[in-house]
C-alpha cells in the first residue's frame, strides 16, 4: 500500500533508538531470499519484531534512521508497517522512501511524545501527528509540491513510466 | 550573496538555468550515472513495467557507466547468469563503458577517469560520495531514481546546506584519513553531515594524496552527508592528466558563502582512534580499548583498499610477523591497485609475514569472505562496523585506520601503533 496523502492512519508504535542501520532494517547480505529477509528485518535491534509486527503498525525511531547502504526500507512495509517516523533520516533512506511512494516522515520531537506499544495517529493532510492517550501533538512538515506529485504518482517508477509514455505520445503526434 | 560549492553546481546544472540557494528544489542535468553489479534489477523492473527488451533508452551512452563489481569472478550461478544479462543489455543499448573484473566500482570511477571536477555524477551505491575527492558532486540515489536518471539524465534535488570542515596540521608518512573521519564522527556525531554537503578545506589538503581524500569523501555517506567534496588542486589535476581528456570546470566556494556549521580539526593533536561495535560514531582513542584480543584484522573496501592503505601494512610488517591465531586479510580495491602491490613487493611482504590476500572486491566488507563467529573480534579498515556485517550478530567489529589494524595484527590485540612500531 503506498502513501495516500489524504488518508489519516493510526497504529501501534514500535519504538527504536538512534542510527538504526540498513544492515538491521534490510539484512540482505545474510538473507538474500525475500521471504527469509522478512523474517529477520530489525532483528539486530529487536529480535521479536518480525514475528510480532501486525499490519497497520508504525515504526518510530530516533535520529539518523536508515544510515548505511543504499538498501531501501520496503521490507518494513512488506511486513505490514504503514508509516516510518523518525527524528531524522539518512538522506538516502528518505530518498528511497519517497521514490518508493512510502509514508516516511521526519518529525523532530517524535520520540518524546510516544512510547513503545502506544497508538499514534498521523494526519499528513492536516500536517499533524497525535498521541491519543496523552493528547500530545506535533506538527508534520509537508513535502514541497514536486515531491508530493512524485508520491501521488505512486513513486519514481510510475512517475518515470508516465514521462516516457508522454514523450512517446508527443513524438508520434 | 556568496555561494557554496553545491549552490554553484546546482545553479549551473538546474534545467531552468537560474541561480539557486540551499533549500531550493531543482531538477538537474547530470554528467554521469554509475550503476554497479545490481544493474540487473533495473533491467528486470523495466521488463516488468512492460518494456519487453529492457530499458527503453539511456540518456547518453557515453555517460552511463555499468560497473559489474562486488563479486568477481562470479560467486554463484545466479551472479554468473546476471552478468550475461547485463552484458547483453549494454550491447543492445550501445553503452560504451561496461566493466567486469575484480574490484570495486567506486575505485574504477576514479582509476579509469570517468569523473572530473565540477561534475554532477550519480550512482546507485551509497559510497558514490567518494568522487568528491576529485571535486565532483557525487551521491547515491534510490533504485527507482537510478532508472529515471539512466533514462532521462536528470534528477531532482533539494540543494543541500553546507558544512565547512577545515583540516589543519601535518600529514605524516602514513595514512590517517580513517582517523580523521572517525574523529569527526565521534566528536560531532555519526550524522554530523545529515543531508548536507561537506566541503573540506585547509592547510592539510594540499599535503593529502588523492587516495587519502577518497577515503574521507567515500565515508561521507557514513556521516549522513549527501555530498563530500575536496577542492581541485595540483594533485587533482595531476591525477586526471593521464586518465581523461574531457575538459572540466572546478568548483570553488565564494569567500562569503553561508555555512550551516564550521568545524576545525588539527591532525597534529589527533590521537589514533577506533569505532567500537556497532556504530561508526562509537569512537574512542585507541588507548581506551588497548588489550582487546582479536582473531581477525582487515584492510580493504572502497574506503581503505588503496595502495597507501596496503603499503603501510607491508612497511610495518618488515621484520615482523602476524600474531599466531590472527587472520590478517587484505583486499585491494581494484586490479590496478593489486598489480601495484605486486610490482612493488608489497604483496609479497604481507604474505611472507603471515597475511593473506583476497581478490579485489567487496567480499572483505561483507559476510562473503572471512565470516566471524559469535564472540570473535575483528579490527577492520573497511567502511562499516554494523552488527552482523561480518556474519554473526555476536561478533565484535572495531573500525580503525590501516596502521592501527596492522599494529593489532602484529600484537594479537588492539594496541596503540606507536607501541608496536617504534620507528613511527
Ligand atoms: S566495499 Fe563495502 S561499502 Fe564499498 S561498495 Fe563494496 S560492499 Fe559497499
Amino acid at each position: 500500500m503506498s502513501f495516500d496523502l489524504n488518508q489519516p492512519v493510526s497504529g501501534k508504535v514500535w519504538k527504536f533508538g538512534d542510527s538504526i542501520d540498513t544492515d538491521c532494517i534490510n539484512p540482505y547480505y545474510r538473507y538474500p531470499d525475500p521471504a527469509e529477509l522478512r523474517k529477520h528485518t530489525m532483528e539486530s535491534a529487536r529480535p521479536e519484531f518480525a514475528s510480532q509486527v501486525r499490519p497497520g503498525d508504525i515504526v518510530v525511531a530516533g535520529r539518523n534512521f536508515g544510515c548505511g547502504s543504499s538498501r531501501h526500507g520496503k521490507v518494513l512495509f512488506e511486513v505490514g508497517i504503514v508509516a516510518v517516523l523518525a527524528e531524522s533520516f539518512s538522506t538516502l533512506f528518505l530518498r528511497n522512501g519517497i521514490s518508493g511512494g512510502d509514508m516516511v516522515l521526519a518529525v523532530p520531537g517524535i520520540t518524546g511524545i510516544v512510547e513503545d506499544g502506544q497508538t499514534l495517529e498521523i494526519d499528513y493532510s492536516k500536517g499533524m501527528v497525535r498521541n491519543p492517550s496523552s493528547g500530545k501533538t506535533l506538527p508534520v512538515r509537508r513535502y514541497p509540491p514536486m515531491i508530493e506529485n512524485l508520491i501521488k504518482a505512486g513513486g519514481m517508477w510510475p512517475f518515470a513510466i508516465a514521462r516516457l509514455k508522454a514523450e512517446s505520445q508527443a513524438g508520434k503526434s | 550573496m556568496g555561494q557554496t560549492m553545491v549552490e554553484k553546481l546546482f545553479s549551473k546544472k538546474n534545467k531552468l538555468g537560474k541561480s539557486v540557494m540551499a533549500g531550493d528544489i531543482v531538477e538537474a542535468r547530470i554528467d554521469g550515472m554509475m550503476h554497479n553489479y545490481s544493474f540487473h534489477t533495473v533491467i528486470e523492473q523495466a521488463i516488468k513495467a512492460g518494456f519487453t527488451d529492457g530499458l527503453p533508452k539511456v540518456f547518453d551512452k557515453d555517460k552511463v557507466f555499468i560497473l559489474n563489481d562486488h563479486h568477481q569472478p562470479a560467486l554463484s550461478q545466479a551472479l554468473a547468469d546476471r552478468s550475461v544479462m547485463m552484458r547483453r543489455e549494454c550491447e543492445r543499448l550501445g553503452i560504451t563503458t561496461y566493466v567486469e573484473e575484480p574490484g570495486i566500482a567506486h575505485q574504477w570511477m576514479i582509476d579509469y577517469g570517468y569523473v572530473r571536477p565540477g561534475e554532477l555524477v550519480l550512482g546507485n551505491d551509497s559510497h558514490t560520495t567518494g568522487y568528491g575527492c576529485l571535486n565532483a558532486a557525487s551521491t547515491c540515489i534510490s533504485k527507482a531514481d537510478a532508472f529515471y536518471a539512466l533514462v532521462f539524465g536528470e534528477m531532482w534535488f533539494e540543494v543541500p546546506r553546507s558544512i565547512k570542515v577545515t583540516l589543519d596540521g601535518h600529514y605524516p608518512n602514513y595514512p590517517i584519513s580513517k582517523d580523521i573521519l572517525l574523529t569527526l564522527a565521534g566528536k560531532y556525531g555519526d550524522d554530523f553531515g545529515a543531508g548536507m554537503s561537506i566541503e573540506y578545506t585547509g592547510p592539510l589538503i594540499p599535503q593529502m594524496p588523492i587516495d587519502s581524500r577518497m577515503c574521507i569523501a567515500t565515508q561521507g555517506v557514513d556521516v549522513a552527508a549527501t555530498f563530500s567534496m575536496f577542492p581541485c588542486d595540483g594533485k587533482t589535476r595531476a591525477w586526471l592528466e593521464s586518465r581523461t581528456d574531457v575538459p572540466y570546470e572546478p568548483l570553488t566556494a565564494d569567500a562569503d558563502a553561508t555555512y550551516e556549521k564550521e568545524i576545525y580539526l588539527n591532525v597534529d593533536e589527533m590521537p589514533f582512534v577506533v569505532a567500537k561495535p556497532h556504530t561508526l560514531g562509537n569512537v574512542c582513542p585507541v588507548d581506551e580499548v588497548r588489550g582487546v584480543k582479536i582473531q581477525q584484522a582487515q584492510i580493504g573496501s572502497c574506503a581503505n583498499g588503496r595502495y597507501e592503505d596496503i603499503e603501510i601494512a607491508a612497511r610495518m610488517l618488515k621484520g615482523r610477523k602476524v600474531a599466531k591465531g590472527v587472520r590478517f586479510i587484505v583486499s585491494p580495491a581494484s586490479q590496478p591497485v593489486y598489480l601495484q602491490c605486486m610490482e612493488t613487493g608489497v604483496a609479497q611482504a604481507i604474505v611472507a609475514a603471515g597475511g593473506q590476500f583476497i581478490t579485489p572486491g567487496c567480499g572483505i566488507c561483507q559476510p562473503k569472505v572471512g565470516y566471524m563467529s559469535a564472540g570473535e573480534t575483528c579490527i577492520t579498515a573497511t567502511t562499516r562496523n554494523y552488527r552482523g556485517r561480518k556474519g554473526s550478530l555476536d561478533a565484535n567489529l572495531y573500525l580503525g585506520g590501516p596502521l592501527t589494524v596492522v599494529a593489532a595484527a602484529v600484537a594479537g590485540e588492539i594496541v596503540n601503533p606507536r607501541e608496536v612500531f617504534r620507528e613511527l
